[in-house]
């Protein structure tokens, strides 16, 4: 433990180091813009934000965080990388959207994957396949015998992938599900908790009542299991060969001069690992700091974009 | 329930002079960015969000809480005003509170929003103290089958306001809803009249149509209509008698059944997570208008409208909080803020929130009571101030107004995007009123458009194809039954002429 400890101040300190060595060198040449792919007061905005102010605190950079909705960040992510590549602009986006849209209507999009620099991740939305406390099963398998007997079970989803990963599970277990789509997590919820749907998709909002024992927790749909619950499989080690794995993560446009993308990286990966940013982002998303780094981002991104047309049957 | 002294602790909290403070600046501010046009408390409170990072939890959610309720009282301001109404919550206080404040009584029209206002959020909050946890199961079995039937019945009660024309209050309902189905679509997520724009993946923003339609549009008529001389905006009499500048007791009593009704629909309203203030606002106005002796002095200048409109959409705010405490689940964009803002501060709403941390939770129901008669406070100076502001030159008002429009709007929907959204609507409103089409109407529909199909498509799932299945929803039954007998009734009522001719739900007539 202390070894541990020990090695992350080292690493902290390193990281504080190169972004003081890093914004020695490069800096950038006006205000950074630290661009939020999401309106104002979700969770997107909230992490944004601390990171401006953080980054702001440690480098000396004159960090603006600025919001720019529309379409999860595709309409963000199109300006960034239709721009110079000189490091003024960062942005904070979720993955899953624009795979969705890279999938499915590729023509349309003016960016790919190449098109953007990535510097870091936030952390991951930890999404799980939840049931009522007093559900007679505790599993995928369970819910399918269930919804075998009942010939159908409504299932409650508040963005198109966990739709098309229930799909995914009801094609290979060959079950009837209806599919309630919702407005997002809390929707899902008061439809599971109101009985109206016999499972439903969550992102944290259902830890409070899986304390309870009012909700039960099916399967971790990320590719890996939660930090809060160890104990539960995700739905591969369950036998479905499928994921959802929103990742909130930064980028800037490709092509940004090496010394001011790793001046950036170095910078981020030090507001990230502050703790301050830490708190915020663990309460915001009920899941810790996950930085991946440039290159495991850029590797997380790949495998996303593959993965996702799997989702879509691509 | 918390043990006595855990609720005494909290209340005793909501009187320390930091929350005192922040709640008084968050009222303030509230009422402030209320009143101004084109910015609004929503965004208020995300902008201020950040802010409360570092402040202790009661006193950075009692501001929150304090802006949000300031928002409810300033909203009305320009509203009654100068007729441009920011959101469409106050859509129906321009109604009848501009016509009021033409005939030189600005600050009794006001003076009475401010009233019906506290009252119906004070209802609120004292049903959300009280018996919460109730009423929270009861939203709970409000399924999408019930949700669709309180979608049905408001569509035929606001339908009540649609005008003389039926075929044309049913072209700007049906041109509403073609706005509401702008982005992504609930069934199968594909996007729908985005023609390449990202930007309206996620729908229209909601700011820039409200804004553009209800202010914008407003704006540039009168500018056009400005000539020679510059006037006052609304020009007050010299030696205006007392009873012309406030609301007497006599007057607020005379209204007690109408806020009253106005407070309970707004209290309803906003337990159930989703529907909103806006159809809150227009249940309360139009009921308020059928149950009325005089129907025809509505739109008039008839301070019962105004104490419908305002006891209705302040109300939901209270109850808003019910799901919000109780389930964890916002009720409305605002209710959302709030919740990130307990996230935040590590607090998670939920079953065990009342045992957990049922200090801060007494504290902040104290501080909302507090915000309240705040808002009282505030707005007996506030209103005199906006009063003032309003005899100013029509060219400076009609100029800062419009500048305020174009910032606020850039803010809230992400920058000039949004700004050209708004012009389109505005440029639609200035179209559709020179056909004699229902603005009002067509916001409506757009604003509870995206609840009404995803109710629908929620419903055909759970219905999955045998429509004999709705005999399992008895309560849905009986409020699609409803809404049928209103819609009747309404259509019967306009045959027979009267009532037919005598309010526009466009704007009154400037």
């Amino acid at each position: 433990m202390k070894l541990m400890t020990w090695m992350k101040s080292a690493a902290t300190a390193a990281a504080m180091m190169l972004a003081g060595m890093a914004s020695a060198e490069w800096a950038p040449s006006g205000t950074l813009k630290l661009q939020i792919g999401f309106g104002a007061g979700g969770s997107t905005d909230t992490i944004g934000r601390v990171v401006a102010q953080v980054m702001k605190e440690q480098t000396g950079w004159n960090v603006i965080a600025e919001n720019k909705p529309g379409g999860g960040g595709v309409a963000m992510f199109t300006a960034i990388a239709n721009r110079p590549a000189d490091g003024s602009i960062v942005g904070l986006g979720v993955n899953m959207p624009l795979f969705v849209n890279l999938v499915n209507r590729p023509e349309q999009m003016k960016f790919d994957l190449d098109s953007f620099d990535y510097l870091g991740t936030a952390g991951r939305a930890q999404l799980a396949l939840v049931a009522r406390g007093d559900a007679p099963f505790d599993d995928i398998d369970g819910l399918i015998a269930a919804a075998k007997d009942a010939g159908g079970a409504p299932i409650a989803f508040g963005a198109k992938p966990q739709e098309l990963l229930m799909r995914f599970i009801s094609k290979q277990a060959g079950v009837d599900f209806q599919f309630l789509s919702t407005k997002g997590g809390a929707e899902s919820s008061k439809l599971l908790l109101g009985g109206q749907a016999l499972a439903s998709f969550a992102s944290g909002e259902h830890l409070p009542f899986l304390e309870s024992g009012d909700v039960k927790m099916l399967a971790s749909v990320n590719n890996v299991r939660h930090s809060y619950a160890p104990d539960t499989p995700t739905a591969i080690e369950q036998g479905y060969d499928i994921y959802v794995d929103p990742v909130y993560f930064f980028a800037t446009t490709a092509g940004t001069p090496d010394e001011a993308r790793s001046a950036l990286a170095a910078a981020l990966a030090a507001a990230l690992d502050s703790d301050e940013v830490k708190t915020v982002v663990q309460n915001a998303l009920q899941s810790p700091i996950d930085n991946l780094g440039p290159d495991g981002t850029a590797e997380m991104m790949k495998a996303g974009l593959v993965n996702t047309g799997k989702l879509f049957g691509k | 329930m918390p043990e006595i002294e855990i609720i005494l602790a909290g209340l005793g909290d909501a009187f320390q002079p930091v929350t005192l403070l922040f709640v008084l600046a968050g009222v303030a501010l509230g009422q402030f960015v209320g009143a101004v046009p084109g910015i609004g408390p929503v965004m208020a409170m995300a902008i201020a969000i950040p802010f409360t990072f570092g402040m202790d939890p009661l006193a950075g959610i009692g501001f929150l809480v304090g802006v949000n309720k300031g928002g409810l009282v300033g909203g009305a301001i320009p509203a009654v005003l100068m007729n441009t109404p920011g959101t469409p919550d106050a859509a129906a206080t321009a109604f009848d509170g501009y016509p009021l404040a033409k005939q030189g009584k600005p600050l009794k029209a006001t003076k009475m929003a401010l009233y019906s206002s506290v009252t119906g959020d004070t209802f609120s909050d004292i049903v959300l103290i009280t018996v919460s946890a109730p009423l929270a199961i009861l939203a709970l079995k409000m399924g999408p089958v019930e949700v669709l039937g309180v979608m049905l019945l408001a569509f035929a009660v606001i339908a009540g306001l649609m005008g003389a024309s039926l075929i044309k209050g049913a072209i700007a309902i049906a041109l509403g809803l073609l706005a509401a189905m702008v982005g992504t679509d609930p069934e199968h997520a594909t996007p729908r009249f985005i023609f390449g724009n990202f930007e309206l993946y996620d729908g229209l923003p909601l700011a820039s149509v409200a804004i553009g339609m209800l202010a914008i549009s407003e704006l540039l008529r009168r500018l056009s209509e400005t000539s020679g001389r510059p006037r006052p905006a609304i020009a007050l009499p010299r030696h205006q008698p007392r009873a012309d500048r406030s609301v007497s007791w006599a007057e607020y009593w005379g209204c007690r059944f109408t806020i009253a009704r106005g407070a309970v629909i707004g209290t309803i309203l906003g337990a159930l997570p989703g529907i909103g203030s806006t159809a809150a606002a227009f249940m309360s106005y139009a009921s308020a208008k059928a149950a009325s002796k005089q129907p025809a002095s509505f739109g008039k200048g008839n301070l019962h409208g105004i104490a419908a409109t305002e006891a209705a959409n302040s109300s939901v705010m209270g109850a808003n909080m019910i799901p919000l405490l109780t389930l964890g689940i916002p009720g409305s964009v605002s209710a959302a803020l709030i919740i990130s803002a307990f996230m935040i501060h590590g607090v998670q709403p939920g079953p065990f929130l009342f045992e957990q941390q049922g200090r801060l939770i007494y504290g902040l129901f104290g501080a909302m009571i507090i915000a309240n008669m705040l808002n009282l406070l505030v707005g007996q100076l506030g209103l005199r101030f906006w009063a003032r502001v309003i005899t100013a030159p029509e060219p400076f008002i009609f100029a800062s107004a419009l500048l305020m429009c174009f910032v606020g709007v850039s803010l809230a929907s992400g920058g000039l995007f949004g700004v050209g959204v708004m012009l389109v609507f505005a440029l639609l409103a200035f179209v559709m009123s020179a056909l004699g089409l229902s603005v009002v109407v067509f916001i409506i529909a757009f604003f509870l458009g995206p609840r009404l199909e995803i109710s629908l498509s929620q419903t055909l799932a759970l219905l999955n194809g045998d429509p004999l299945k709705l005999l399992n929803y008895p309560v849905a039954l009986v409020l699609m039954a409803l809404a049928a007998v209103t819609a009747v009734m309404l259509a019967r009522r306009r045959d027979r002429g009267h009532d037919a001719d005598e309010n526009s739900p466009s704007k009154p007539d400037a």
